[in-house]
């Protein structure tokens, strides 16, 4: 099997991913940031009415979703900039299929993005007061469960990344589709609005998004407020999901294949 | 059958423009990039594929290794239609593209051939063995550590060749390799080239504008020029047919008049020097000289070398390019 080539350009992308260590220390201070003010702001709210969820289970929540904050939006221009200056003839005179060429691509910028802030943060949140930093999962189990759909939710939003990437083969600027793409991603995954503040009906659609399972279900399976006995149900559609999209962007990039031009010369 | 056939071979792009007046709107114009080439390249051939710019070169190479699908026509490499079969095709060829890189920009060179190792998926010692020989030919031993964004021009492009012919390809597609290189180097790649292709049977074809690297290594050449093939065959019958015109300098004691030499020469003057420009086959160079040598008494003469470049132009005028 060719899965060692690819498992190859994974580790290389985490290579070149690590030569930016200024750009990750500045990162994470942003995000710690982002995630003080957050907290500082719930626990406003908490204090004038008290709310059903435990103040503990949604400090808990900011900072896991800060510390994952990077896994969820297509932010990658390295692949756009190979499409936009032709480099990509190079990739095609590759004895490997470009698709799972650029997706092994997405994946390690997605993970070595997210876990290279991550454990930073979420050492910093641990050693806040309690209140103010993460607390435990609520389980072994749980905390099991939550990485397990975190990984599964990385293979999602590397499928919707990666269908980015194919529109740009069309349009050879990213721009557009990533802004709508991260707009969408950004509203469904709860990150400006707390999906529980949605009106009920909206809610029930959301919840069959793919956006809801990448970061949501995990984090929530952490803190203990999703049961594990939604795990199978949370997996389920993150299996159909990662299947739908991965076979969207493959379908999108064998298309693209045939009217494919390399720019400049 | 040859190693590498093609037949008719066409392919447009589409081009959109601006209009003249208003921002909004463009227009789509149709640009045909080849017009019907036909080539014929026998193993172990070392091609030189020459043209003016937007000739049509690049996207020969690109059709030929799999990366464009053509618009019509005919090709077999070895058997295989590059576009159909493009992850079995791209196994055998190396390519080099002189104004990209395939290595990655801020990692060590190595760890760009490590990869290069499990994409071709060769074994641990093959591969050692060539990056060993190929390190040592290309002087690359003492880079091999350094990221490829710290390494001058010339670096690069051996780092980028040794790159393409790790996995050992029959065929080596060379799209302008020399581009920006200082003397030394490029004498030193072609050696190199002029060694592979010797020892491996290695078959090259090289896209240029630097017609010493042509010169140098190529033993035939094919001209196109508005996606059209203009000439195929030698590079000296090439340079015969344009190469009609000879020029001398002269340098004499005193004061000469030059205007009993025959009309077909021009004549212009710099200084103290003459510069006396005649067609061998109207005027046979020993003819000229003992003219020269009746009007005056010569301190100096020199015979200007013929210059491909001049030359190439002058062909490229003639075929209105």
């Amino acid at each position: 099997m060719r899965i060692k080539a690819y498992l190859s350009i994974f580790r290389m992308r985490l290579k070149q991913e690590l030569q930016y260590r200024g750009a990750m220390i500045g990162g994470i201070c942003c995000q710690a940031f982002f995630g003080l003010i957050l907290v500082a702001l719930y626990r406003a709210l908490y204090a004038g009415h008290p709310q059903t969820v435990p103040l503990e289970a949604t400090v808990s929540y900011v900072w896991l979703q800060q510390a994952f904050f990077r896994m969820l939006g297509a932010t990658d221009n390295d692949l756009a900039d190979r499409i936009r200056t032709g480099d990509i003839a190079y990739d095609l005179a590759r004895p490997l299929n470009l698709y799972g060429y650029y997706y092994s691509r997405v994946m390690a910028q997605k993970l070595t993005g997210s876990l290279m802030r991550a454990a930073p943060m979420l050492v910093f949140a641990a050693l806040l007061p309690k209140g103010w930093g993460i607390s435990a999962p609520a389980s072994l189990p749980a905390l099991i469960a939550g990485i397990a759909a975190l990984m599964l939710g990385l293979v999602v939003s590397s499928a919707i990344e990666n269908l980015t990437v194919g529109f740009t083969m069309r349009t050879l600027d990213p721009r557009g589709i990533q802004a709508m793409l991260n707009l969408l991603m950004m509203i469904l995954s709860g990150s400006i609005l707390p999906l529980t503040l949605f009106p009920d009906a909206w809610q029930r659609v959301i919840a069959l998004m793919p956006h809801t399972q990448m970061l949501d279900a995990p984090i929530r399976l952490y803190t203990g407020q999703r049961s594990l006995s939604e795990l199978l149900q949370i997996i389920g559609l993150q299996i159909f999901w990662a299947a739908a999209l991965l076979g969207l962007g493959l379908l999108l990039w064998s298309r693209n294949r045939k009217r494919l031009t390399v720019q400049g010369g | 059958m040859s190693y590498i056939e093609v037949e008719n071979l066409t392919k447009s792009f589409t081009v959109r423009k601006k209009r003249e007046k208003g921002h909004l709107l463009r227009e789509k114009t149709t640009v045909q990039a080849l017009k019907g080439i036909s080539l014929q390249i026998e193993k172990g051939d070392l091609i030189g594929y020459i043209g003016p710019n937007g000739a049509g070169k690049s996207t020969t190479v690109k059709i030929l290794s799999g990366i464009l699908t053509p618009d019509g026509g005919r090709v077999s490499v070895d058997g295989r239609v590059p576009w159909l079969e493009r992850k079995k095709h791209v196994r055998h060829i190396g390519v080099v593209f002189g104004q990209r890189s395939q290595l990655w920009w801020d990692v060590p060179i190595l760890d760009s051939y490590c990869l290069l190792k499990d994409i071709y998926r060769l074994t641990d010692a093959d591969w050692k063995t060539r990056l060993d020989e190929l390190t040592e030919k290309l002087d690359l031993g003492s880079l091999l550590r350094t990221p490829l964004r710290q390494l001058s021009l010339g670096q690069r492009m051996r780092a980028e060749l040794c790159g393409s012919l790790l996995h050992r390809p029959e065929l080596l597609f060379l799209d302008e390799p020399t581009i920006g290189l200082d003397a030394v180097s490029k004498l030193a790649l072609r050696d190199f080239l002029k060694e592979e292709n010797r020892k491996n049977g290695t078959t090259v074809l090289l896209t240029t504008h630097d017609m010493e690297d042509v010169a140098a290594l190529c033993r035939r050449v094919t001209v196109i020029g508005h996606g059209s093939k203009l000439y195929d065959g030698t590079l000296n019958e090439l340079l015969a047919r344009y190469d009609t015109k000879r020029t001398v300098t002269a340098r004499y004691d005193g004061e000469v008049s030059l205007e009993s030499l025959p009309e077909s020469c021009s004549m212009s003057r710099d200084g103290e020097d003459w510069r006396i420009v005649y067609e061998p086959a109207k005027v046979p160079t020993p003819e000229l000289l003992s003219r020269l040598q009746s009007v005056g008494s010569i301190r100096e003469l020199t015979a200007q070398p013929q210059n491909i470049d001049h030359m190439i132009a002058a062909m490229y005028r003639e075929m209105d390019l």
